[in-house]
């Protein structure tokens, strides 16, 4: 895993992501409360706090798996404002610049992971099926799954589906990846392998928004710690100095019941 | 017994055919009328369930009457096998869209979340990434349901279709002091030996499919 999980270069057109004002609703709840967020450029966001304050809602918004309520969303320069019936054309636009890796990989069980990989670069890309195979064998072998490339996912580890995920989301060259708990759902030390990779993939220059519990992996690889509480931004800053000095109660809190685990 | 047999036999290819031609028809019509269960368009979704809830609320063979009898357009009337293919056709849509349904229902909401969040679009969603899958949940209550059909398709005789059960009951008629109730116990066995391998391969079929899964 030496190589870089991104080398061509014209590929790397990263994008910045800015969320003003944004707020969601569930019913009569509010999940999101005027949340404003930056995201530069190359940058790595660690979003952390509470279950339910709103992180993994937060993030949805991003690629409006949520439809917010009020706000807007700007990634690149592409602006989608709440209120505003967005075009399928632009939702698919929006999608294409955005990946996604969620906390229960969601791949597809029917393909092989091959197939998982390839085909929605043959759907989105227009790639043909060779090129796209062949892209997707070359992804696999860069996070060391090569011998996978002709099996089901049914039968690869949690840490091997993960892997897989962010590979199908990597090779639509998406200019922003969006990480949901991406190794909550993973033994500790099976969660390494897909951190690795998460930080090979930042060290390239992605731009990432990671909901996480992994203290260590926000202090070391994100630029940027948001904490959130209940549908709020209670604090953010330098992730090291924030959880050295913790400026709010509730961080303080937070920090504590999650270290000590 | 061997005119019994032949004459029973011979209803063997109508049996078939109303089954055949009603199961296709139910395979496709099942389609739209699940969509339609699935629309996000509430007045849709209630069009289409108020139809399945109609079609299934009421007896087969009441549906093949009310087809038979009740369709006389002028001088145009349906003629018993049609009327016994389109009335099972539409019943079998109606159950089986709400096979499919439930197919769709079972499957896990992060694959349309994941194929969503790729940018793949909502037909590409369904009949790549979904409906697959939702196929091989929904594959062994499709056989069961083939297999009841089967058996259901006996009703097209209470029209006058010459399937196997038409013609046993001809025979009985027929032969009252000698026929008994031998032509019956050979189109029970006639359906037993079409069932069973039927099973068998959907059951073949399911464990293979769950594991490749």
């Amino acid at each position: 895993m030496n190589v870089p999980l991104i080398t061509e270069a014209n590929e790397l057109a990263i994008a910045g992501v800015d969320i003003s004002n944004l707020s969601k609703r569930f019913g009569d709840n509010l999940v999101l409360d005027d949340i404003s967020m930056r995201v530069k450029p190359g940058s790595v966001t660690a979003l952390i706090g509470p279950s339910g304050s709103g992180k993994s809602t937060l993030l949805r918004c991003v690629n409006l798996l949520e439809t917010p309520d009020g706000g807007s969303i700007t990634v690149g320069s592409q602006t989608i404002r709440a209120g505003e019936r967005v075009k399928d054309k632009d939702l698919l636009a929006l999608r294409r610049q955005v990946g996604m890796v969620f906390q229960s990989f969601n791949l597809f069980p029917h393909f092989t992971v091959l197939r998982n990989v390839a085909f929605p670069q043959e759907r989105i890309l227009g790639r043909s099926r060779e090129e796209a195979e062949a892209r997707a064998r070359v992804l696999l072998e860069r996070v060391g799954l090569a011998e996978k490339a002709d099996q089901h996912p049914g039968k690869c580890s949690g840490g091997q589906q993960q892997r897989i995920a962010i590979v199908r989301a990597l090779a639509l060259n998406p200019r922003v990846m969006l990480f949901d708990e991406p190794t909550s759902a993973l033994d500790p030390e099976v969660g390494v392998e897909v951190l690795t990779v998460m930080r090979e993939l930042a060290d390239a220059g992605m731009t990432m928004i990671v909901v996480t519990h992994e203290m260590q992996f926000a202090r070391d690889v994100s630029d940027h710690l948001v904490v959130m509480a209940d549908g709020r931004i209670i604090e953010e800053g330098d992730p090291a100095e924030i959880m050295a000095n913790p400026g709010e109660d509730r961080t303080r809190r937070f920090l504590s019941a999650v270290l000590e685990r | 017994m061997g005119d019994a047999l032949l004459i029973v036999l011979l209803g063997l290819p109508m049996t078939l055919l109303v089954t055949v031609l009603a199961f296709t028809i139910g395979l496709i019509g099942g389609i739209p009328l699940m969509l339609g269960l699935r629309s996000r368009t509430r007045a849709v979704r209630l069009a289409c369930r108020f139809a399945v809830d109609l079609i299934r609320g009421v007896p087969p063979i009441v549906w093949l009457f009310l087809l038979y009898f009740g369709i006389t357009i002028g001088a145009f009337r349906l003629d018993s096998l049609s009327a016994a293919v389109w009335g099972l056709g539409i019943i079998s849509s109606a159950y089986l869209a709400e096979i499919y349904r439930g197919g769709f229902a079972t499957l896990p909401s992060g694959q349309a979340e994941a194929s969503a969040a790729l940018g793949l679009g909502r037909t590409v969603t369904i009949t790549r990434v979904l409906a697959p899958q939702a196929l091989r949940t929904s594959l062994p209550s499709i056989a069961t349901y083939l297999l009841s059909l089967l058996k259901d398709s006996s009703i097209a005789s209470t029209i006058g279709v010459a399937d196997m059960v038409f013609n046993a009951t001809m025979f009985a008629r027929q032969n009252p002091t000698t026929a008994g109730i031998v032509p019956f116990f050979i189109a029970a066995a006639v359906y037993l030996v079409i069932s069973i391998p039927v099973a068998i391969t959907a059951r073949r079929l399911d464990t293979r499919l769950r594991r490749t899964h």
